[in-house]
């Protein structure tokens, strides 16, 4: 026997690019994450090659649980063809040998920068959510050693005022997306920043998301069937996004999360934006048959 | 249709990258070998930056990168980190090192000597623009003093500890082994000691000079007198699994020890090092440093704030994706907004209708 029959050729990257060790931590942290929903979890991050705030979090945890037989389904702001949701696709693919697809139905691993897809996701389906700013608090304490305190102590009065300020002064609650939310009652997250159309689909849902800031060095989750509930005012209900009475120029569809496209010559027309529903929305009206999915709203109603 | 295409992001983002290749062309073993021998002082900042002492690799990124600093060093981070961590090496103490370079600003001679060796500091920054006229610039031959100055030098701070004028250093009780490793474990606040000097010897050149020199103006408490600044070579010993320690070469250090007369009855240290030889980083980062403690929570010389914000991959990175598509979020806000403006032209809305 020699010794190189007990060892593997040299390398120049391991499998999934990430080395064992970095995997061995994400693995624990992503475990306590689950363990303590929305509550952020501190991790090495390590560097990987795209740059930091380009979706690194979100990457070293997609290339931790990819396998070859994963399917992985890339977005970024809804859209697969994206510039960046292309080049992580193509990195995840080149470095794993896992399959990419763009439709949520087929994907084993969806990675999204700002969006849910509109089609409900399954138990055996992970949403891993890029973050930029995992801090809920940090408008109200820029300071995160402060702010870990605050946590510890549930002490979220700050925020509450944040928004009480907002109602007082332009009459409505003005946060945009990433609204702050309750987790199984006890820790604020600030969740990615999808938009507000997208927070009630995180509620009691049948898949596990992973949230993984790799700049900022947090990762947190929401794991299946747990509540997520935005800080809202007893007799100030919150409030998504006026998108329900839209319709897609392109698709015809009715009811989702829209782009807005400002035209020439005054007034906007709208796209659906997530993608491959519009995609497949399009397909349909040309005589195929691709499957859709139940979705999470229906007419512009969240179905419960 | 370019940005967000369709069914062309894939080949839009190929074609880019070729465009920006196209402008550096053909990357050959002559040009990385050339760019080390012309640029020491570049490869010097980005190995400090990269964490990572290889002459070699921090040229080639900088070929690799066309001299873009931030990618060059992502590209040596990203590749640091996959490699393993095989040992700690022996820890180095100042007066073991191979000095080339020693001054310090606070007395006029020192045990020792001042030692200049080699620096800029005193030329006169004149281009030589005859080079651009065909004429080869050629500097002068250094001549060798008569007695060579010893390799080894003693520590100034150790003489002052001496003299009762600084407080000795407290004994560290943590295992050689078991130092915290800042690129294994999250920066948490307050920071491990190790911590902070690994944070500041990876921080930006750049940055950590914005923010030491707004204390050097006076957004700090503590103006730095420069105790000591030494460039020197130190031996990296590492140990046999036989149990021999031997040395698996030498790597370009750079410290700097400064100090302030506002203490209760002694002097106060700040300090930094990092690999490779960069004065400005490393006075700036010791001033940092000798300005942090107590220093008011979110001022420039508090060490969450300054640790966090001279991080150059991911200060760089966060800047640079401002330019990715924002849509999404920037329609909620709109939506938000219009709202607003909706609210603010009806008149007097029912109570019934109020919700957010």
């Amino acid at each position: 026997m020699t010794l190189a029959s007990l060892t593997r050729p040299w390398r120049a990257f391991s499998y999934g690019f990430l080395d064992a060790s970095a995997k061995r931590e994400m693995r624990r942290k992503m475990i306590k994450a689950v363990a303590v929903p929305g509550c952020q979890m501190p991790y090495a991050s390590r560097e990987v090659p795209i740059a930091r705030g380009w979706g690194t979090g979100g990457l070293q945890v997609t290339l931790t649980l990819v396998n070859p037989k994963s399917v992985v389904k890339v977005i970024d702001q809804g859209a697969d063809d994206s510039v960046n949701a292309a080049s992580i696709r193509r990195f995840l693919t080149r470095v794993s040998g896992a399959g990419a697809t763009n439709d949520t139905l087929a994907a084993s691993l969806i990675q999204s920068r700002h969006r849910i897809p509109e089609e409900k996701l399954r138990a055996d389906q992970i949403l891993i959510l890029q973050v930029p700013n995992p801090e809920p608090l940090r408008p109200v304490e820029p300071n995160m050693s402060a702010a870990r305190q605050m946590h510890a102590d549930a002490d979220y009065g700050r925020l509450w005022l944040t928004l009480y300020e907002q109602i007082v002064r332009s009459g409505r609650v003005m946060q945009g997306a990433s609204y702050p939310s309750m987790v199984n009652g006890r820790h604020v997250m600030s969740p990615s920043p999808i938009p507000r159309w997208d927070v009630p689909k995180l509620h009691m849902a049948d898949h596990l998301t992973i949230l993984s800031a790799g700049r900022e060095k947090r990762i947190f989750a929401v794991p299946p069937h747990t509540r997520v509930e935005p800080l809202v005012f007893d007799d100030v209900p919150y409030r998504v996004e006026d998108h329900a009475g839209l319709t897609c120029a392109r698709s015809g569809l009715t009811g989702y999360f829209m782009n807005e496209i400002p035209q020439d010559g005054g007034g906007s027309a709208h796209e659906v934006s997530d993608s491959e529903l519009g995609v497949k929305a399009i397909r349909r009206a040309e005589g195929e048959d691709p499957e859709i999915g139940a979705t999470w709203y229906v007419d512009g109603e969240m179905q419960r | 249709m370019a940005y967000v295409a369709t069914r062309g992001g894939e080949r839009a983002i190929e074609q880019a990258e070729r465009m920006y290749r196209a402008q550096t062309g053909r990357i050959t073993p002559s040009r990385v070998k050339e760019i080390g021998a012309a640029l020491p002082a570049l490869v010097d900042r980005v190995m400090g930056e990269a964490s990572l002492y290889a002459p070699d690799l921090a040229a080639l990124a900088l070929a690799q990168s066309g001299g873009d600093l931030y990618e060059a060093l992502l590209l040596l981070r990203a590749w640091r980190t996959t490699q393993p961590r095989l040992q700690v090496a022996e820890p180095v103490a100042a007066d073991e090192g191979f000095t080339h370079r020693r001054i310090s600003a606070a007395f006029k001679d020192i045990p020792g000597g001042q030692i200049l060796g080699p620096t800029l500091d005193y030329a006169h920054r004149l281009l030589a623009t005859q080079v651009l006229e065909g004429e080869a610039y050629k500097p002068a031959a250094v001549t060798p003093a008569a007695t060579p100055a010893p390799a080894r030098h003693p520590s100034l701070a150790a003489w002052q500890v001496a003299q009762g004028l600084v407080e000795p250093p407290m004994a560290d009780p943590v295992d050689r082994d078991a130092i915290p490793d800042l690129t294994r474990e999250p920066l948490l606040f307050p920071a491990k000691r190790a911590h902070t000097l690994q944070s500041l010897a990876r921080a930006d050149t750049g940055g950590t000079l914005a923010l030491g020199y707004s204390a050097m103006r006076g957004y700090g408490t503590a103006h730095p007198t420069v105790n000591e600044l030494r460039l020197s070579e130190v031996e990296v010993r590492v140990r046999h699994p036989r149990g021999v320690t031997f040395s698996a070469g030498r790597v370009k250090t750079s410290q700097a020890e400064v100090v302030t007369t506002k203490g209760k009855d002694r002097l106060r240290l700040g300090f930094a090092a990092t690999l490779g030889w960069n004065e400005v980083k490393v006075i700036s980062a010791a001033t940092l440093d000798l300005n942090s403690p107590g220093a008011p929570k979110n001022s420039p010389v508090n060490e969450e704030f300054f640790l966090y914000h001279t991080e150059p991959v991911e200060s760089s990175g966060f800047c640079i994706h401002f330019k990715l598509p924002h849509y999404v979020t920037f329609q909620s806000s709109l939506d938000a907004l219009r709202g607003a403006q909706a609210k603010k032209e009806a008149p007097t809305p029912a109570k019934t209708e109020e919700t957010a």
